[in-house]
This record gives C-alpha cells, structure tokens and sequence, in this order.
C-alpha cells in the first residue's frame, strides 16, 4: 500500500456497512487513499475539505464482502464489522487501510499488532464487544403488558443489533424493544421476526402490580446479598462506572 | 410471611458464600424454553461491597439442624427464620430472569432435618425449573454433605455447577468449630461427583445430558482458622490436580458470631484473601506450582508485593527475560504479563522485533515489568541495576492505596529509587 497515490479529499459515505465496503472498492480498485471518510449524516461541512459522495454500490459491496472472507479471513470480516459499529472517530480510514492492506497480505494482517492501524482497528473490536458483554448483564427488561417487554439504555457503540440477538437466542418467545437513547434507534422483536428502526416519541404505560412487585423483590435482593463489613464502592464503581446507574433498577 | 421478607432473610444467610461465576456452561435453548448458558459467564451487577451478581444467590431454608460455630444459620443463633417452597423458588427464578436481572440461580440450604431430605427438596425446586418451565439457564446448586449417591446422580443430571464447601482446611479445625460435619463427609461427595463427569465426558456420546458441565467448585474460610497459607494453598492445588476442580473460592471470615474458640476480628482479612487469590490464578493459568510460591521458610504470603512479584525477587538469577525469544510459559513468570499480553506477544513477535514502546502498547504493564526483562538485548533505559533491594525499593515506591505501610528499616546507599517526576522538574528548576 506504500506506493498508493493519496488525494486530498474526503469520501463521505451514507453511514451503511455497505456504502464503506463500496469505499473499500473504489479505493483498491483504483490504488488511492483519501485523506479522510466520514458519515454523511453526522458530518458539518467544512470549508477546507474536498468532498465526494460515494453512493452505496451493492453489486461492489457485495464483492468485497465475499473477498474479504475468502482472501483475508473470516476474523478479518468480524473485525472490520464491530469496529465499524462503534463511536471511534475516524475509524472508518483505519478500517479502510486495514482492509486494503489484508487484500494485499492476507490472513497474516491480524498478527501485525504493532501497526497503528491494525491495532486500533482490533482494539476498537474488542472495545465494541467489551460494551455488549457488559450490557448483555447491565440490561433491564420492564414488562409493559402483552407479554412485551421494554429496556432503554444508553451504550457508547452502536450495539443493539448484538444485543438484540443475544436476547433471541435466550428468551425467544418474549416480545422485545431494545431502545438506545443515545442514537434514538430501537431493536424489535415480535417472537419471529426483527428489525432496527428510529423510534417515535411516546410515554410508557404504568406499570403492572406484579411488574412493581418484581422490581421491588429486586432491590430489596441486591441490598441484602451485600456484606456490609466488606463495602469497596470503588471496586465496584471499576466494574459499574455511574454512567449505567441511570438505567439500572436497583439504585447501587 | 410474604415472599419478599422471606427473600430478604434467606439472601442475607446466602451471601456469605463466595462463588458467584455463572461460566463453563454453554446450555442450549431448546423448544422455545426460557434461557440459555453464556460460555464466558455474564456478570448482571455489581453490589456495594464490589462482588458481581450474576445468580440469584438463595437459600432454599436457613433452618438447619447443625451448630457450626462460624456459620450464622447455626441452630443456636437467634436469627429470623423462613423456608422457601420449591414452586417460590422457580417462580421467582424465571421472574428475574424474563427481565435480565439474573443469569441463573445459585441454590443452596441449611440443612432441614436430615441431608438426604434437604437435597430431596433442592432437586425438587431445579426440576419445576427444568421441566415446567422449560428453563434452560444456569443452575448452581449446593450438594449437602453426607447425602446419598443416588440423589447426587440425580441433581447432577439437572444442573450446571455442583460445589460442595468444605470450608475448614483442616480436619482439626473442622473438629474444632463444625463438630457434626466430617472430612470424609465432605470429600466423598466431591471425589464421587468428579469421577463421574470424567466418566460421563468419555462417553459423551452415549449419554445425551451432560453431567455438571460447568464442573464442581468449593470454599475455603480464610481466617477463622490458624493454618497458613501455605496449607491452604497446598490443599487448592491438591484439589485442582487430583479432583479437577474448576475454582476454589476463598472467603475472608467476617465475625458474625461470638465464640470462645473463634478469633474476633474486626474486618475481614481482605488483603490475605486477595493474594490467595492472585496465588491461586497462577496454579491455574500461569503453570506455577505452590511450593514454588511458598515453602516451609516462607509460609505465608509478603503483604507488600503480589505472590509473581515476591517469587520473582527470590529469583533473580532466571532474569532477565528476552521478550522476543521466551517460551510462553516463560513471559507468564514475569511480573507484569499476563495471559492476554503473553499471547499477544507471541503473535506479534511473529512479524517485528518488539521494542519497549510498543509492548506498552500491548498492555503490558512495565512498571512491573521493566526490571526483569529486555528488548532486542537492552534494558529498559532506567533501570541499570539487577539487584533485589534496588528493585523491590522501586517496586514498593510505586502508587499503593490499599496496601498497609511497609516497615522501617536501615537504608543503604545503594538501593537508589529511580528519579520520580517531582525530582526531574527539580532538576529542571534547579533545586537539586
């Protein structure tokens, strides 16, 4: 990739996993890197930049989907992924380098840990997975009635669509609504079927006796089964940052 | 009496058993059931005290016919007592879980009228959770000593962890403070139980339930008893090579009753149970054996430094350690590498030569590490000494909230600390 020509532009995509794997395309196909790729829907024009949209391209994005799993590794493409769902600025030109370059020196690429991008484009994995392992525990469904359960939270990283699966898996017969405060987006789930889409504004109904009752049992479990001749609140606050307090029913 | 006082005497006689890991299971969801095992284990919440709580950590009763002197359900304790229905407990169980407060239930119970009928009513509680619910998360539950084979056949077949605690590391002190339990009482169950999952694991094929996947665990009481932690430390490795046990937990005695024959302290020896702790993660992952840590000379452990740290300053003469051409279970004996950092060192040596910048990069933590080991055939650029005094005064002057204040002692003007920041800008300003 040392003899790629660098142009002094910034590709702005639709913000899609399939408009940067486009990027992906055009870039290798042409042998040239931009300065910058940023999210169409959060970018504030600038002045200075060069801009070019790139519209998603499935046939292409389709391609190097393929290509990377067959040519660089499945790991790669897992990689590639979760780090591109998270918050991590600029990540998307890592992302891109990482991915040029894995074309070019296969499998292999996961193991150059001491190059930046390879490495934050893996740490930002583990970072991403990090926060959905820590919200598969922190997460609190409140049961609304209809056999419907709701939990809002407020994540770093664009998680719920892992979330959301974890919960299929493991309670597959309840109805579901993952809302991320954050980005205003909610993961569905009716017993079949799924889907990510912005959520309108509205106000949840009053809660049941016995959903009032449960959270009640709850809290009164959390305070009892402390020992109190051991209290560490910063322990725990390594484990629980107050950020997830919010969220949570039991009040630590 | 209503479930939720129930819930909060028999949580509070539960919570003074350490084990709390909901991992090693990987349970399926079957026919649209509620739940399934995570692998890795999931951690729900963390209480004030800073232990996780990842089960809902119960017992079944806390009326118990024994009278174990440092146990608070003891028969002669006046505390409020409460029994659970088997149909509470699964109700409550699935409750918590339908709303992710839970990973599973931790099910344990004083023993009501004889062994045999205690484990009776535990296995009824898991088997509503099994078959009515169709519940297919993590169910930890309690053996009672002495109990017959049958039943532990039984409950093994529905559960996901089996521990047995034995508490008291010595048959003496179990005499002395657990006057109706026996060593043979304890240990028979636990060599009976693994036993069968390595048979059941030959032939898995065969069988088409796993017996306790998540293998067996058990506790030790740290403090209410005199052995050092040499013994202590001898029976956990004992009990990991000969039982294979998947942990042994360690809970720092808290005073909760008074007795001639117990110690009266006033807070639990914390530090002690920590460094077991970190004592007993390198038996298990770090290929150290425990008289390597400890020995007769040595019985208990230093307060000032972690047990890899102390062993590492008795032996000076394996260092230091070239990062780019040690084994794996070489990086592992160093202070301040890890199993994450050791693998990560592995695969990316594969490509570069490392240098010291960018093992700082890999999360190796150098403050440790940097006196025992070198890069491409050079020391870090501070440190110029390979003596044990010059280290240890470098590695006790390091930031330690927690730890008590090391003892005085007669100076030497050759253990030199390394230049602190304050002394540089002396330095820079002309001060010094």
């Amino acid at each position: 990739m040392s003899n790629w020509k660098l142009i002094n532009k910034t590709f702005l995509y639709d913000g899609t996993f399939d408009g940067l794997l486009t990027i992906v395309f055009d870039c290798y196909s042409t042998k040239t890197l931009p300065q910058n790729i940023k999210n169409e829907q959060n970018y504030n024009t600038n002045f200075l930049d060069d801009n070019i949209f790139i519209t998603s391209n499935y046939e292409k994005s389709e391609r190097v989907f393929k290509g990377i799993e067959k040519n660089i590794c499945y790991d790669a493409l897992y990689n590639s992924y979760y780090a591109f769902l998270s918050n991590v600025k600029n990540i998307e030109l890592d992302i891109l380098k990482y991915l040029c370059d894995g074309f070019d020196i296969g499998p292999k690429i996961n193991t150059m840990l001491t190059t930046s991008y390879v490495y934050n484009v893996i740490s930002t994995k583990k970072r991403v997975y990090g926060e959905c392992h820590r919200f598969k525990g922190l997460l609190r469904f409140i049961d609304i009635g209809n056999n419907l359960f709701y939990s809002s939270i407020h994540p770093d990283n664009n998680i719920i669509e892992l979330l959301g699966h974890h919960f299929i898996n493991r309670l597959p017969s309840q109805n579901f609504i993952i809302h991320d405060k954050n980005r205003n987006i909610g993961f569905l789930y009716n017993g079949k079927n799924y889907k990510i889409e912005k959520l309108p504004k509205f106000v949840l109904p009053e809660l049941s006796d016995d959903e009032k009752l449960y959270q009640e049992l709850w809290r009164s479990f959390f305070k009892s089964v402390t020992i109190n001749e051991r209290t560490n609140r910063r322990c725990q606050m390594q484990f629980m940052p107050k950020k997830y307090w919010d969220d949570l029913i039991e009040n630590p | 009496m209503d479930t939720l006082e129930k819930l909060k005497i028999l949580s509070d006689a539960a919570k003074y058993d350490a084990s709390c890991s909901s991992s090693g299971s990987s349970r399926e969801n079957t026919n649209n059931g509620i739940g399934n095992g995570s692998m890795a284990g999931i951690c729900h919440t963390w209480g004030a005290d800073g232990r996780c709580i990842s089960l809902l950590k119960i017992l079944l009763s806390n009326c118990c016919i024994y009278d174990c002197k440092y146990c608070i359900n003891r028969c002669t304790n006046t505390v409020k007592r409460a029994t659970f229905t088997p149909k509470e407990v699964a109700d409550l169980t699935i409750n918590f879980y339908k709303r992710n407060y839970i990973e599973g239930l931790f099910l344990s119970s004083a023993v009501i009228k004889s062994p045999d009928h205690t484990m009776e009513m535990l296995i009824q509680s898991v088997t509503i959770l099994r078959k009515e619910y169709n519940f297919n998360g993590y169910i930890h539950c309690k053996t009672i000593p002495g109990c017959s084979k049958e039943l532990i056949d039984k409950l093994g077949n529905l559960v996901d962890r089996m521990s047995v605690n034995i508490e008291l590391p010595s048959s003496d002190s179990l005499k002395l403070l657990a006057p109706q339990k026996e060593k043979t009482g304890i240990l028979e169950p636990m060599s009976y139980i693994s036993n069968n999952i390595q048979s059941k694991k030959m032939d898995k094929s065969k069988f088409k339930t796993d017996f306790v996947p998540a293998g067996q665990t058990t506790q030790l009481i740290v403090g209410a008893t005199p052995e050092s932690d040499l013994k202590i430390l001898n029976l956990s490795e004992n009990l990991y090579k000969k039982l294979s046990l998947k942990r042994v937990y360690y809970s720092a005695y808290v005073s909760v009753n008074q007795d001639t024959n117990l110690p009266t302290l006033e807070k639990p020896p914390l530090l002690r149970e920590n460094r077991l702790y970190q004592a007993d993660w390198l038996l298990r992952f770090y290929g150290f054996e425990a008289n390597e840590l400890l020995n007769e000379t040595h019985p208990n452990f230093n307060t000032l430094l972690d047990p890899k740290c102390d062993w590492a300053l008795r032996n000076l003469d394996k260092f230091p350690i070239e990062i780019n051409t040690a084994s794996y279970f070489t990086l592992l004996r160093i202070p301040g590498i890890g199993v994450i950092s050791a693998k990560k060192i592995i695969t990316a040596r594969r490509n570069f030569n490392l240098d010291f910048s960018m093992l700082k990069k890999l999360g190796v933590v150098l403050k440790r590490a940097q006196f025992f080991i070198t890069c491409k055939g050079k020391y870090y650029d501070k440190v110029y000494k390979m003596n044990p005094s010059f280290i240890e005064t470098n590695l006790l002057s390091q930031e330690r909230l927690s730890l008590p204040k090391p003892q005085f002692k007669q100076l030497s003007l050759f253990d030199n600390l390394l230049p602190t920041k304050e002394d540089k800008i002396k330095c820079l300003t002309g001060n010094l």
